[in-house]
């Protein structure tokens, strides 16, 4: 019983996590005390004060709404490269589950191939090809995070199609397309859930470390790898810099690390998919 | 493997950026003229799929090309910053499963606990802290505050921080793992026969539990060393660590092809055959694998 309420708990700080710091993200403007841009709202490299609750940057620029306004672009840049793979891996996944024959070996093949790499090395290697950018590196981690999805829910579409749900649609008649999506999509929304919400850590980190190293987010966008990466260059002097931008990455990816553990457990006891 | 290759080379051309305007935008006054032949002696006028065709050619007789900046030869250049990077991934990896091993192996022994809860709580934690943030953090703490280590560099003192921090965050994951494969053991049957002839429990565990679990450590082992050559990328940057991901940021941010490129074929290289070595020490555990 304890047990069981301990599961809850952490779902339930999860959640509130969530919430606000998408409430942050939603009011970034109105409860920020400076716009994250202007400079020279008080003394350069500042420490934390009650006018500058995070310190101040090299610029004077008041690193709370800095790091308030960050919170818009990480959720931003996690859900875009998570919707990319979700897409493209239930794509890739279903026809690879649906088809037989060379169809299903070949798509198989090229996913195993990309997945015997680190993810983080596929994103890197296609920023490096795409040129750095925020949006190019939103595109490389979704593609990058593509055959992990992919397999999940290739795995789960060939459980799916023995049922006998997926025969009596043959039986009526029901064309590819007709199985795929009024179907086996449906059936593979619960996953997909799951998969969605733990992949979103996945790629808030890697999308922060891609701006970090300057891959990503390019000045002044306030994201907060590219914080940490301004904060690394002042550590000797102003520490405090790199300080809450790191706090607020572990927050998020916490939260949704929380919130997706407590749904595969929710959704299926037996099965975790996490690594 | 040769897919690969042909891919990378074929990658190149999606790109809207060209290393020879990078590299003219830091020299004054060049004419057009000598764009184009510096171009031409790149190799950059063939057509895209003929470039691509002669790089996977050229690999496949060990030459990657030069760097377009430095003009050393790629293979070299990158074999010679290799050790550093294993010796780092190897420190990493071994510390990695000196923390979570244990620790994920205690939290299956007492499954469902306040210890297995506290435990994995503290991973999932863990897993969600960047590792490059870890590395400031520590390298904040241990270098600039308290000054007990150098902040960069490659001598000897300068391995342990980095390989903390990989140790560390790598640490979060492998307990994890290690928890679900010992608890699907320590439930097997066989588990619960030997402890019913009235074997004790150090017996059971050595015995009986520690061979089965194996399997699972290795493959958890195999594993980490391959996302912790990815990790690394990032980190050696925070410590300045002179290994291959270092010079692989540099070369993007320069936008140096054949360095990238070399790069990634030299990676994928790694990842097979680490994952070779670990086929041949599964057959070694257990030789049953052989005959399926």
């Amino acid at each position: 019983m304890k047990f069981f309420r301990l599961r809850y708990l952490n779902a339930i700080i999860g959640l509130v996590i969530l919430i606000v710091i998408v409430g942050a993200a939603i009011f970034a403007p109105m409860l920020a005390p400076f716009s994250p841009e202007r400079m020279f709202t008080g003394p350069r490299l500042s420490p934390p004060s009650w006018a500058h609750l995070f310190g101040t940057d090299t610029l004077g620029r008041d690193m709370f709404s800095r790091v308030l306004h960050g919170a818009r672009l990480t959720l931003y840049v996690g859900f875009i490269a998570v919707t990319i793979g979700v897409v493209s891996g239930t794509i890739v996944g279903m026809i690879a589950g649906y088809a037989v024959g060379w169809v299903r070996g070949f798509l198989m093949r090229c996913i195993d191939l990309l997945y015997s790499f680190p993810e983080i090395l596929v994103a890197l290697a296609l920023v490096a090809f795409l040129g750095p950018s925020l949006d190019n590196a939103m595109i490389a981690v979704g593609i990058s995070r593509t055959p992990f999805f992919a397999r999940v829910i290739y795995s789960v579409v060939l459980v799916e199609r023995s049922k006998p749900y997926f025969d009596s649609g043959r039986v009526v008649g029901a064309g590819p397309v007709r199985l795929m999506l009024r179907y086996l999509l449906p059936n593979i929304i619960p996953p997909l859930i799951v998969v969605a919400s733990l992949g979103f850590s996945t790629a808030i980190l890697a999308a922060a470390g891609l701006s970090f190293i300057g891959l990503g987010a390019q000045p002044p966008a306030p994201e907060w790898g590219a914080l940490l990466a301004d904060g690394r260059d002042n550590m000797r002097l102003a520490p405090w810099l790199m300080l809450y931008p790191g706090f607020a990455i572990i927050l998020v990816v916490l939260a949704f690390n929380l919130v997706g553990d407590a749904l595969s457990e929710y959704l299926d006891p037996r099965q975790r998919w996490r690594r | 493997m040769l897919a690969a290759c042909f891919l990378v080379g074929l990658l190149i051309h999606l790109v809207p950026g060209d290393p020879v305007e990078v590299m003219v935008a830091k020299m004054d006054a060049v004419s057009p003229e000598q764009i184009h032949a510096i171009r031409e002696q790149l190799g950059l006028n063939a057509p895209p799929w003929e470039q691509s065709a002669n790089y996977v050619w050229r690999v496949l007789h060990g030459d990657f090309g030069k760097t377009i900046f430095g003009r050393e030869p790629v293979l070299e250049f990158l074999l010679s910053r290799l050790p550093n990077t294993f010796l780092l991934t190897i420190c990493g990896t071994v510390l990695a499963l000196a923390i979570g091993l244990p620790l994920g192996f205690l939290a299956a022994y007492h499954r469902g606990s306040w210890l297995d809860n506290l435990l994995m709580f503290i991973s999932v934690l863990g897993v969600s802290v960047p590792a490059f943030w870890l590395g400031l953090v520590l390298l904040v703490t241990f270098s600039v505050h308290f000054q007990f280590i150098p902040v960069a560099g490659d001598g000897p003192a300068s391995v342990i921080l980095p390989a903390v921090t990989l140790g560390l965050v790598y640490s979060a994951i492998i307990a994890r793992m290690t928890r679900s494969a010992m608890i699907e053991v320590l439930t097997e049957d066989f588990i619960r026969t030997a402890r019913s002839k009235g074997l004790p429990e150090r017996l059971v565990l050595m015995r009986h539990a520690l061979k089965p679990g194996m399997i699972a450590v290795v493959t958890i082992a195999g594993l980490i060393f391959g996302y912790m050559m990815g990790g690394q990328v990032i980190v050696e940057n925070v410590f300045s660590w002179n290994g291959i991901g270092r010079v692989a940021i540099h070369a993007m941010l320069q936008r140096d092809y054949p360095t990238i490129q070399g790069f990634i074929i030299l990676f994928a290289a790694v990842i097979v055959t680490v994952s070779l070595l670990l086929d041949l020490v599964y057959m070694w555990i257990d030789p049953r694998i052989i005959k399926s």
